[in-house]
């Protein structure tokens, strides 16, 4: 049991707030990923949770239990840092006896604790090099096995793969989804790309300059992203985004009006009529259209043929950038004029806030 | 704001550096010249002339000099106007029946001062290495007006060695600063440079007091190239503060540390001239050290006898360059881990 409970935790450094107002409860056993552009305070909060670091409000209780002020060893936690923070003096093997050293475990168990992490992480040839003589890789796994060893009640890892290379990557994504299966253990997961935190987390935090700004399930993030941020973060390419008027339509319906001519009606009431609203669609939404079939006609810019799909990019008229990946290869070329259709089943709509508008 | 300030230290720049242009200008074209006449190695050896000429007048000739002299005899300054001994002077220097005891010798000065620059090499060397390294612990913590605290510990380094002298002698002398808070504390004053081992100790105090800003500003550098990563991933593994110290801290600034061992090795053995101001050598002989041996029997004694100071100077430089060539073979040794990390 590990269940981690934030409850209305800032940070400031001197006057100027990092994060505010944090709620949140990790539960047992779940993957979760913060993420959020650079600078948004994900670090800090990892670390207050770690307890590197002492939040100026809030409290931190794991299982229950007030941690607020107790010092990082006495958590249970298990750190893996973005430099690794291996000791450069010691073998492998003492880097991961230390932490149980410290806390005058028996030798015959250190040592099958080191084996069995060996094992499980495929380091054992390196047990009696020095980090300097190890690669990315293996380095990185190397942090991982210091943290297993202490078999910790929660993992927290800041950005562990953002010093590999693009292949090695994914593959260590693959396998930290495997070791987080296998040892069912609750982790906390920092990171700033989208795509490790959709293909990894059970649940996703999205966070902007110190605040949540939606928590949920990858899936929910994407179909039903809480504001304009969150729609335009998660999902790659990034969702295009029109400026439209809405207004009452057909019973059960609502029009929308683009470019102030063309428009097209949709299933449900929206909340906010005759409102100045944004719309948002993802790019593999929309589709290209013969001449006058589509909702908006648009000039391709660029064409991005990726082979299993296409990716255009094209200028409406009103001069908004407007995204389409279709599937396959498709024959249009830059300068070509092209209709674009919108997917009625898979529109955002935002209000000027830039909240989410539900449609009944 | 900060953009106009740029603007202006750019053309403050640029006029401070439009002269040294126009010099450069001046001198491109003989250069040019001399370049094509002499091929690229020529060139290297004008550039290099000059200071190897100051290197072989000031350096290399004197050194020659020296061991010319150390195998002569008498008190005539020029070298034409000596008698060739041969190794006299060195035979002279060991004749001992024992070399523990300075009596025993024909120069008990040079043995005297043997031993008493090897207790205070020893002495003031752990005691530099250690007050060096509390002192960069201290100021790597984040304290208050730090960088106020880092020129207080340095600034003695600035000041000449014959300043430092005088102002520890105003302190420690008779009736100097430190008696006379003594006595105000209602202690009984202390003659401290007339009593043997306080002066002796004075000797030490003086010289780490003079030079510790600078091996603490070399640990400190050494400190702080430690990552913070390293403090943090032991806080989590629940490292006390003193394994911390033992296991991360020390294995980190051992090369730093060693560094510091071999420089101050170097500049313990050559003790001399804050010392010399400060005690003059005494009282008695109780801190007299090789270097102020060298120099009274070279050039301040009735009796001089350079070849005698030459012979001692040779030896004396014998044991720095051992000492050098370990301390460069520990920068070696350093750079290259340095590569592998
Ligand atoms: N010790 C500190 N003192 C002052 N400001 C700090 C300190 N640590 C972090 N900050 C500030 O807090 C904000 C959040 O920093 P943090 O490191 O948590 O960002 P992050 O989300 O992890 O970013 P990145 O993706 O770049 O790692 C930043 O604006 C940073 O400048
Ligand atoms: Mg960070």
């Amino acid at each position: 049991m590990s269940q981690i409970t934030l409850t209305g935790v800032s940070r400031a450094f001197g006057k100027v707030g990092v994060l505010h107002d944090i709620n949140l409860n990790i539960l047992d056993g779940e993957l979760i990923v913060f993420v959020g552009p650079s600078g948004c305070g994900k670090s800090t909060l990892l670390r207050l949770i770690a307890g590197l670091d002492r939040p100026t409000g809030g409290a931190i209780a794991i299982d229950g239990k007030d941690v607020t002020t107790v010092p990082a060893a006495d958590r249970g936690l298990a750190m893996v840092f973005q430099s690794y923070a291996l000791y450069p003096h010691m073998s492998v093997r003492q880097n991961l006896a230390f932490g149980l050293e410290n806390a005058r475990m028996a030798r015959a168990e250190i040592d099958a604790r080191i084996a069995e992490a060996a094992r499980m992480l495929e380091i054992a040839p390196y047990l009696d090099r020095r980090p300097g003589q190890l690669s990315g890789g293996q380095r990185q796994r190397v942090a991982i096995g210091r943290a297993i060893v202490r078999n910790p009640t929660a993992f927290l890892l800041d950005e562990p793969l953002s010093n590999l290379d693009a292949e090695l990557r994914i593959s260590t994504r693959a396998e930290l989804a495997a070791l987080h299966e296998r040892l069912s253990a609750t982790m906390v997961y920092v990171t700033h790309d989208q795509i490790e935190a959709m293909t990894l987390a059970d649940r996703i935090v999205v966070l902007r300059a110190g605040r949540i700004e939606q928590i949920g399930t990858p899936l929910d993030l994407y179909n039903h992203p809480a504001n304009l941020f969150v729609a335009g973060f998660i999902g790659a390419p990034r969702m295009n985004f029109l400026p439209v008027k809405v207004a009452a339509g057909g019973t059960g319906r609502s029009s929308l009006t683009l470019d102030g001519s063309a428009g097209f009606e949709i299933d449900g009431n929206v909340s906010a009529v005759n409102g100045d609203v944004t719309l948002g669609q993802r790019p593999h939404h929309i589709s290209l259209a013969d001449a006058g079939k589509g909702d908006i006609a648009a000039r391709v810019a660029l064409v991005e043929a990726l082979g299993s799909e296409t990716i255009v990019h094209t200028k409406t008229s009103g001069g908004q950038t407007m995204l389409a990946v279709v599937a396959g290869q498709c024959p249009v070329a830059s300068g070509d004029t092209v209709d674009l259709k919108f997917d009625t089943s898979h529109l955002h709509l935002f209000d000027d806030t830039g909240q989410r508008i539900a449609v009944s | 704001m900060a953009d106009v300030r740029n603007g202006i230290a750019t053309r403050a720049g640029a006029m401070i550096l439009a002269p040294v242009g126009w010099l450069a200008n001046l001198f491109d074209s003989p250069l040019r010249m001399l370049q094509r006449r002499t091929g690229s190695n020529g060139m290297a050896v004008f550039f290099l002339a000059p200071n190897m000429l100051v290197f072989g007048i000031f350096v290399l000739f004197p050194l020659v000099i020296n061991i010319l002299y150390s195998m002569t005899g008498g008190g005539a300054l020029f070298l034409g106007d000596r008698t060739f001994v041969g190794a006299d002077q060195y035979g002279r220097l060991f004749s001992c029946s024992s070399y523990l005891d300075p009596k025993s010798c024909i120069e008990d000065l040079f043995w005297i001062a043997v031993w008493n620059t090897l207790a205070f090499v020893v002495l003031q060397v752990a005691m530099m290495v250690a007050v060096a390294l509390v002192t960069a612990l201290v100021l790597n913590r984040e304290l208050r007006a730090r960088s106020f605290w880092r020129a207080v510990f340095f600034f003695p380094v600035l000041l000449s060695p014959v300043v430092v002298g005088l102002i520890w002698r105003w302190i420690l002398q008779r009736q100097g600063l430190l008696n006379l808070m003594v006595f105000e504390a209602g202690g009984t004053p202390v003659n401290w440079l007339v009593e043997r081992n306080w002066a002796f100790t004075a000797a030490i105090m003086v010289s780490v007091w003079a030079h510790v800003g600078f091996y603490a500003l070399i640990l400190l550098a050494g400190l702080q190239a430690i990552p913070k990563d390293l403090y943090e991933a032991a806080e989590m593994d629940g490292t006390r503060p003193l394994r911390v110290f033992w296991r991360i801290t020390l294995p980190l600034l051992a090369p730093n540390l060693l560094v510091v061992l071999v420089l101050t090795l170097i500049r313990a053995v050559q003790i001399f001239d804050e010392v010399y101001v400060l005690t003059g050598g005494g009282p008695g002989t109780s801190t007299l050290f090789l270097t102020q041996y060298i120099y009274e029997v070279g050039f301040a004694s009735m009796l001089r006898n350079p070849g005698l100071a030459s012979a001692a100077s040779i030896l004396m430089g014998a044991v720095l360059v051992v000492l050098t060539l370990i301390q460069l073979g520990i920068a070696r040794r350093n750079e290259q881990r340095g590569k592998m990390r």
